[in-house]
């Protein structure tokens, strides 16, 4: 057994990393039941006002990526904010970061739950998802990336699905209206925080830019993530609302995978089990990822980054995420219809840290850039 | 090292994935039985149901018809799973048919408790039954091989050939109307007895209660005005004649301010068989019959929406029509008390080709 080297760097990745990283990370959890809180639809046009805002966002964010502190990884990141202030957000990130995936984790957990396995205890599913994502991220960054590329592959092509839901006698133009919101009884704010705080995730790019090839035009490779991305919102919305119909989308828990379950195949009865199945490779990717950040992000805030990174620290962060999981599972997740606790936790976070990490960065580089030019 | 784990983590994702695992419950086709339908009928109690079903549908033995009375859906499974042995699975359930007495005082809540079951598929055949179901599946299955089979595939086949034979609703699809505001529901309805299980017509709901039905002539109209827009075989025996490949095209037009609701109809069809007097050789005849045709459908399709707004129902997703890009939805209930008395007009339009080798 060799080293246990988690952050080394053998190879720069390329611009299909990036989007496929881009995107998947913005079709997390949240989009498969999104559509339920958006409802009307004149929430389509709220997709799309969001979307040309993350578009600013990712512009300011791509700034980010491409000033030379970033570019250096922790060393650049020390220098411009100082070991001191780098540790205490480190030290916050943690709670960000584990939030994330702990909402991950147990949000599939619940689905598969609830679709594929009734009788199982939610317990068994969420050791095996963090015991899949150990596995991974113990290959180290480099190769959880290019797991990254697998993941695209396996899911991208899962809104493909979606298609026979836009034809007649299910789809009818008047299922669409009313387009323009005539009276504000039904509330959307909550739907479109939800649009903003799903499509957070690229900000995560910040932690990997080691990994990444530097001498990129990063702005056009989000712009095409995040055009992919609205683009699938807006599908998987149409869908649903074709397919329920705009009232009874509203009483629908999981309307993206729900929809699923009326696909006909002659092969398969169930095509929404193995479109579950397959979401895992997804998930577990990202997980791994976050794992990996996490790992970091403890390093950093214990001062210990620079020791070597050894296999009992990392299982030991694994074992105090899957406690952590264990006890948020156990006090403050409820299956149900509503947006319980912990999701609306998440939904605050990943809106807060997709709005401010991107340009408060941009602002910390621009002082010290002035500072040191003077 | 890395062999051992890749190794472990085949085969626990090969258990997670066939159901060999400690935590999904066993479906071994010996000790289950894949009901294919569960009728549904009021009980000998009020607010008593009474749940029959076939059993085992799948294997090479005798079948038994099983029936209780229960207060839920559920207890009926329960019961079932008690007295016999094996275990009702409803992941191939594919029929419910529901009693008229039931019908009537509604079925949404009965249909949330099929489709919250995630095994059941979401395509599941509703049937309305008037008559005694139980006399005609002990009677038939003696006889009859398969026979829940053969009833599945028998709806199966209609759906998928769209030809306006008979009405085909699946569970969705039920459901999607009962909450949308400008469309009710509609179920087929059969007659059934000892020896027969008869095609009545197309039930309507509102409100998630079955209100009333057509009979099997209106039920023509019915299917030409509605989704399909088609009718294989359309029999008009005033006029001794038979239709085929009867296709339709429908506008419909909303007229808030003039408290009306017009139909233009398109139909194009073909004459199958004729046993009048008229000679239709002749171009002037087909014209007269065609004259006639107008007329018979005019009529037959304003008697068909003047039932319907007795009803009080809106199986034609009318007013959907109402809906534009920037204003502001009507509620149900205007929606409704507006169809209820809208004046109706409707203009019917007939393309004949003739009867010829």
């Amino acid at each position: 057994m060799g080293d246990f080297i988690l952050f080394d760097k053998t190879a720069q990745l390329g611009k299909g990393y990036i989007i496929a990283f881009a995107n998947r990370s913005q079709m997390l959890y949240f989009i498969l039941f999104l559509p339920k809180f958006l409802e009307m639809p004149y929430s389509l046009l709220g997709i799309l006002a969001i979307g040309i805002l993350s578009q600013i966002n990712l512009f300011i964010l791509s700034k980010c990526l491409s000033s030379k502190y970033t570019q250096q990884g922790y060393q650049g990141f020390a220098d411009l904010l100082g070991r001191r202030t780098l540790r205490i957000i480190a030290f916050a990130g943690i709670a960000f970061i584990f939030i994330k995936m702990s909402l991950i984790i147990l949000g599939y957990a619940e689905i598969v739950h609830q679709f594929i396995f009734p009788a199982m205890q939610l317990p068994w599913m969420i050791l095996f998802i963090i015991l899949l994502s150990t596995y991974i991220a113990s290959q180290g960054m480099e190769k959880t990336l290019r797991f990254g590329i697998i993941a695209f592959l396996c899911t991208f092509w899962i809104i493909l699905l979606y298609i026979p839901y836009f034809f007649p006698p299910g789809a009818e133009l008047h299922d669409l209206y009313p387009l323009i919101p005539t009276d504000w009884s039904h509330n959307p704010w909550k739907g479109i925080l939800m649009v903003w705080s799903s499509l957070s995730g690229p900000e995560y790019l910040l932690l990997l830019l080691p990994w990444l090839n530097s001498k990129q035009k990063m702005l056009r490779y989000l712009s095409i993530a995040n055009a992919i991305s609205i683009l699938q919102y807006l599908l998987l919305f149409l869908g649903c609302l074709f397919f329920f119909g705009s009232t009874y989308l509203g009483k629908i828990g999981f309307p993206v995978v729900n929809m699923i379950r009326y696909l006909q195949s002659p092969v398969f009865e169930r095509v929404e089990i193995i479109m579950i199945s397959l979401l895992m490779f997804h998930y577990v990717f990202f997980i791994s990822v976050l794992l990996l950040c996490l790992y970091g992000a403890i390093r950093i805030s214990a001062g210990t980054q620079d020791k070597e990174t050894t296999r009992k620290g990392f299982y030991a962060v694994c074992l105090l995420v899957l406690a952590g999981v264990f006890f948020i599972q156990s006090f403050y997740w409820r299956e149900g219809k509503e947006l319980n606790g912990w999701a609306n936790v998440q939904l605050w976070s990943g809106a807060f840290t997709y709005l401010l990490i991107p340009s408060l960065l941009l602002a910390a580089t621009k002082i010290k850039g002035r500072g040191s030019s003077l | 090292m890395r062999a051992f784990t890749s190794f472990m983590l085949l085969l626990s994702s090969m258990c997670l994935l066939t159901g060999c695992s400690p935590f999904a419950s066993d479906n071994t086709v010996e000790e289950i039985a894949p009901v294919t339908f569960l009728s549904v009928e009021a009980g000998g109690e009020k607010g008593k149901l009474k749940v029959s079903t076939l059993v085992p549908p799948v294997m090479k033995e005798d079948k038994q018809f099983f029936s209780t009375n229960v207060t839920l859906l559920e207890q009926g499974r329960r019961s079932f799973n008690l007295k016999y042995y094996r275990e009702i699975k409803l992941g191939q359930l594919r029929m419910l048919f529901i009693d008229e007495k039931v019908a009537r005082n509604g079925i949404v809540s009965l249909i949330d408790t099929i489709l919250t079951d995630p095994e059941v598929s979401p395509r599941l055949y509703l049937v309305v039954f008037k008559g005694d179901f139980e006399a005609f599946i002990k009677n038939r299955m003696q006889q009859q091989k398969d026979l829940d089979y053969y009833l599945y595939r028998m709806f199966k086949h209609y759906e998928k050939g769209k030809q306006g034979e008979i009405t085909v609703t699946n569970i969705h699809e039920f459901m999607e109307k009962v909450y949308s505001p400008y469309s009710d529901p509609y179920i087929p309805v059969f007659r059934v007895d000892k020896d027969n299980f008869r095609y009545e017509g197309t039930g309507f709901f509102g409100n998630g209660k079955l209100k009333g039905g057509t009979d099997k002539n209106q039920d023509q109209f019915f299917q030409l005005l509605n989704n399909y827009h088609f009718l294989k075989n359309m029999i008009i025996t005033p006029l001794d004649v038979s239709l085929g490949e009867v296709r339709s095209r429908v506008t419909t037009h909303v007229n808030l301010n003039d408290h009306t609701v017009s139909f233009n109809i398109h139909y194009r069809g073909r004459i199958d068989e004729y046993r009048g007097t008229k000679d239709l050789d002749r171009q002037v005849s087909i014209y007269e019959l065609v004259d006639e045709l107008e007329g018979y459908m005019e009529e037959g399709t304003v008697s068909l929406l003047k039932k319907l707004q007795e009803l009080k129902v809106d199986p034609l997703e009318i007013g959907g029509q109402t809906m534009a890009p920037a204003s502001k939805p009507m509620s149900e209930e205007d929606w409704i008390k507006f169809w209820e008395s809208a004046k109706i007009k409707v203009d019917c339009h007939f393309e004949l080709e003739p009867l010829s080798i």
